[in-house]
């Protein structure tokens, strides 16, 4: 019996050396993926926007994976000017490009310049979404240090959160107590040796709360990307409304036993505008019935019914079950990029959209430019771009376009007003974007150039002649190469 | 060494003594002590959040000047929402009960009067100058702790300005002084006449209401008759209009002058007269010039808005020269007060308590300055968005089909009310499909549902668009969320009625 016992023990040794020497390899093997990434970047100016901002390094970490390439963040490769990849006990910092960039899901390709050069390194692949509860570990290279670093925590929470990266976009993120660093980001979520996800954002306002991206999401990328190009994830375009309850559900005509949400507004042109109407009801997507409080039911969890759209790649359908005044119908909606939505995003790898004419300053209103401004931002600035397409969307501009500044020059300096000025119509006609104010200005042959600007009735004129004489004279004072980035 | 030692504290002992005396033979010298009495104001807000509940009560001490036998004058601000009013005279411990006469928010005075017999026998009459403008050392003085105060204080600039209750565009003046936390009426005198009152203070810098405010004032609420207040500019909004290149595009030849009228609202004083693109060249008989200005006769260059202040009452009609359409021409104004309840979103609902209603949980109430306010001094950047971009982009647009915004400001949650707990400050438009401008709208509504449900639409938002509620159980839950959240009434309607703002404006050819 005793040696019996020895026996079980001795074989209980070797089976945990055995599980110990391979989760050592295994451990290796991930470490040896795990890549530091350097990026030297540089952003646009969007209040001086003929200007580069200085240039500024960051790090961040990624992990390598089929196809000889590195997946990280989209923040950490950002505005590139420069990447370099730092590999796994070697000196030598090798330079890098991206391959493909995600902006809306904060996901990213880079590739080596010099080919081959991970082929010796070992691919990762990737695992399903981790149970709540479950371990997971990350590796990274948090807070500038040049070492790998592993932390182990639990996963406790999945749901749609926003990804700050863009500011505007909600996909899946799994919530864990794992210790998520400045640095980390890019790198690997680890739950038996698969990848779980993408290390990405932390919350400031809680201690030791971590989000990743799961491989979902990564996926949704990958497949994106799988073409060249990268599309970007397509919205429904409908704003929906719970409807928990049941005087609300009475009036939406739905019957016992049904659930669903409340169709509040169809934003025009959206996958939805003229397949869905307001005040429909949908009562399932993909064949998951909806709750009332907008969630389904996945794989043990609930998770908002938006997490269904999502999976859809652009140009694909999606199967909606909705009521119509009391009436079910099946119907299937192709789903596509909805444009004006990019308004709403922080914006990377592009200089900002400009217009100098006669030392006024002209730029497409987006959240950079609220971004810039946020010290003394005008309200009608927030309202034209956040609230007038929901309020006036019959009425709203496909881009509005706004006087942002000044540059003083005897052709300008009496002129009353001069700021943060939405562009209602130029000498006359309505204008809709930068290109069709651009157009306007230069088709002029009248006398003067006549500026009317929303919301308050102002007014604003330049003589022609003078401002053609004296647009080189001021671009030229100001140090301005160019009179426009289109 | 040692004697002049001595000798030298002896000195600085004396000159010591001197400086008392003559710190208070100097006050003994000044008659203000008897032309003032201390005021203090118990004043009561309500809850902006819970408009049924009113907050602690506050004590507010400041200064009301005597300007007659029987009656004192004070900033209307003192006495909002009064519960009680007080003066003391002398720096006696006395505090003794006052009653307000009249007051004008949107002016921003009052009078207060005391009833007890002989009150006013130890007290002078003050004088008021005819004008703030003066060449004296100016004396500012108040009553604080029992002790009487004096600073002399220096005048500083004259300029034009909104008074804080109303919409009133006025001359002030900026006088620098020595008081701190000063600003609560204190009366300012030059060559023994009152030539101001402090209606606030930031710093050192007080800002005055100067004699001719004062003057037309007390001359305007004593006389007998009805009040009809001050007349103003507000609502207008115009530019100035020193853009060359914009004067030429409108045809005006010459210099740039005038005033660029960019809009007009109903109801403001020049709603019949002028429209949006005139150039104000003239009013009254005064040149504007392309900075607004025009040339006031001891001040120098205010803004035009003080012409419809000084020396004129509602009612009046004044000419104007106006370019127009690349022509001059004569109009004339008929001017009018623009009180702050003639804004869309009043900013100042002075005494008044909020009203509001109760109605399934959904709290309805008006969006005013107050509760904006109710988010502090920084409501700019903490109150939710869509009330902020309100505030200033439709402000002071009220139309005859809209006067006021309705809110749902909270829902107060219930069983009956579930799935709307998250709904807040969303601006109504209909309630069972009557269009709502107003509380007693909203009350009225209610009983009259069209089927077995109640709706309350708002205007678009980034929310939700409509709340959907229960007929049949809709008064049962009412009373109970009522009890639940101690809510002694369900409905508190508006003070009297919207003032009448005239006919529409003409529109544009």
């Amino acid at each position: 019996m005793k040696r019996g016992i020895q026996s079980c023990l001795w074989f209980a040794a070797v089976v945990a050396l055995i599980a110990c020497a391979d989760s050592e390899n295994r451990q290796q093997s991930i470490e040896r993926s795990v890549v530091r990434i350097v990026n030297h970047s540089q952003r646009g100016d969007w209040y001086s926007p003929w200007l580069s901002r200085a240039p500024s390094y960051s790090g961040g970490s990624g992990f390598v994976i089929e196809g000889g390439l590195v997946m990280t963040n989209a923040h950490v490769v950002s505005d590139a000017r420069m990447i370099l990849i730092h590999l796994d006990d070697d000196p030598t910092p090798h330079e890098a490009r991206v391959k493909a960039i995600g902006h809306d899901c904060d996901l990213a390709l880079v590739e080596p310049v010099e080919v081959g050069l991970l082929d010796d390194f070992p691919a990762m692949t990737f695992g399903g979404l981790p149970e709540l509860g479950s371990s997971v570990e990350t590796y990274g290279y948090p807070v500038g240090g040049q070492r790998i670093s592993s932390t182990s925590g639990i996963v406790s929470r999945i749901e749609n959160a926003t990804y700050a990266h863009s500011g505007a976009d909600s996909h899946l993120t799994v919530q864990t107590d794992a210790a998520i660093n400045p640095g980390n980001s890019g790198g690997p979520v680890i739950q038996d040796g698969r990848v779980a996800g993408v290390a990405f954002q932390a919350m400031t306002e809680m201690e030791n709360v971590g989000y990743f991206i799961p491989s979902e999401v990564i996926e949704h990328f990958l497949v994106d990307v799988a073409d060249g190009t990268y599309d970007g994830y397509p919205d429904l375009g409908t704003q929906v409304v719970n409807l928990e309850n049941p005087a609300a559900r009475r009036d939406s005509k739905m019957q016992s036993g049904q659930s669903g949400v409340r169709v509040e507004f169809v934003y025009p042109e959206s996958s939805a505008d003229g397949q869905i109407e307001e005040r429909d009801v949908l009562l399932a997507v993909d064949g998951y019935p909806i709750a009332n409080d907008g969630t389904i039911a996945l794989d043990g969890l609930r998770l908002s019914y938006e997490l269904l759209l999502d999976r859809r790649q652009a140009g694909e359908s999606v199967p909606l079950e909705i009521l119509r005044d009391g009436e079910r119908h099946h119907i299937s909606v192709p789903m596509k990029v909805y444009p004006p939505f990019t308004a709403y995003r922080r914006l990377y790898d592009q200089l900002p959209r400009y217009y100098v004419y006669a030392g006024l300053v002209f730029v497409p209103l987006n959240t950079e430019v609220i971004v810039s401004r946020s010290e003394d931002l005008p309200e009608h600035l927030l309202y034209e771009l956040y609230f007038r397409p929901i309020e006036e969307p019959l009425d709203t501009r496909q881009e509005s376009v706004v006087l942002l500044r000044r540059l003083d020059h005897a052709v300008n300096g009496s002129m009353s007003w001069y700021r943060d000025l939405v562009v209602d119509r130029v000498n006359g006609r309505p204008i809709e974007s930068l290109e069709e104010l651009i157009e306007t200005i230069e088709n002029n042959q009248d006398s003067s150039h006549v500026f009317e600007f929303a919301y308050y009735g102002r007014l604003g004129v330049l003589d022609r002649e003078a401002a053609e004489k004296a647009n080189e004279e001021i671009l030229e004072i100001y140090g301005i190469a160019e009179d426009r980035n289109l | 060494m040692r004697e002049r030692a001595i000798g030298k504290a002896f000195r600085l002992a004396a000159w010591g003594v001197a400086s008392l005396f003559f710190a208070g033979a100097a006050a003994a010298q000044l008659p203000y002590k008897d032309q003032i009495v201390a005021l203090r104001v118990t004043r009561q807000f309500f809850d902006e959040n819970r408009p049924w509940v009113k907050q602690n009560p506050e004590v507010r001490d400041g200064t009301a000047v005597v300007i007659s036998r029987e009656l004192l004058l004070t900033e209307a601000s003192m006495i909002q929402n009064a519960t009680f009013i007080q003066v003391e005279k002398h720096g006696r411990a006395n505090w003794i009960p006052a009653r307000l006469v009249h007051q004008d928010p949107a002016i921003n005075l009052a009078l207060l009067t005391v009833d007890q017999r002989g009150f006013f026998d130890d007290l002078t009459p003050t004088e008021i100058a005819e004008s703030a403008a003066t060449e004296s050392v100016v004396h500012s003085v108040r009553w604080k702790d029992r002790q009487f105060e004096v600073s002399n204080s220096r005048p500083g600039r004259i300029e034009v300005i909104e008074s804080p209750f109303g919409s009133v565009h006025h001359a002030i003046l900026r006088l620098s002084t020595d008081f701190s936390a000063g600003g609560w009426a204190e009366p300012v005198f030059a060559d023994d006449k009152l030539i101001g009152i402090t209606v606030m203070q930031s710093g050192q810098t007080a800002t005055v209401i100067p004699a001719e405010i004062l003057k037309a004032y007390v001359e305007r609420s004593t006389r007998g008759g009805e009040y009809l207040g001050f007349a103003s500019i507000g609502g207008l909004r115009w530019q100035t209009n020193t853009d060359r290149a914009l004067v030429a595009y409108l045809g005006l030849e010459g210099e740039p002058r005038g005033a660029f009228i960019r809009q007009v609202p109903w109801g403001s004083i020049s709603c019949s007269s002028l429209r949006p693109r005139d150039i104000l060249l003239e009013l009254d008989g005064h040149e504007i010039d392309a900075s607004g200005n025009y040339n006031h006769p001891r001040y120098g260059q205010l803004r035009f808005e003080h012409i419809a202040v000084e020396g004129h009452e509602p009612g009046d009609i004044v000419p104007a020269r106006v370019f127009r359409d690349r022509r001059l021409i004569e109009v004339e104004l008929e001017l009018r007060s623009y009180p702050s309840s003639a804004s869309l979103i009043p900013w100042r609902r002075a005494n008044s308590a909020p009203p509001y209603l109760v109605a399934g949980g959904l709290v309805f109430r008006e969006l005013d300055g107050r509760y904006l306010n109710a988010w502090g001094s920084e409501w700019r950047t903490k109150a939710p968005n869509q009330l902020r971009y309100y505030f200033d982009l439709l402000s002071v647009a009220q139309s005859p089909d809209r006067r006021r915004i309705i809110l749902v400001s909270q829902v107060l949650p219930a069983a009956y009310n579930i799935g709307y707990h998250g709904v807040a400050d969303l601006a109504v438009k209909s309630v069972n499909g009557f269009e709502i401008d107003s509380i007693a709208d909203v009350a009225q509504a209610f009983t009259q549902p069209k089927d077995d449900l109640h709706r309350i639409v708002f205007y678009p938002n980034s929310t939700i668009r409509e709340v959907i509620l229960d007929r049949e159980t809709f008064e049962e839950a009412t009373q109970t969320i009522l009890s639940a959240y101690d809510i002694p009434s369900r409905l508190r309607l508006a003070d009297g009625e919207l003032p009448d703002l005239g006919p529409e404006c003409p529109q544009e050819d």
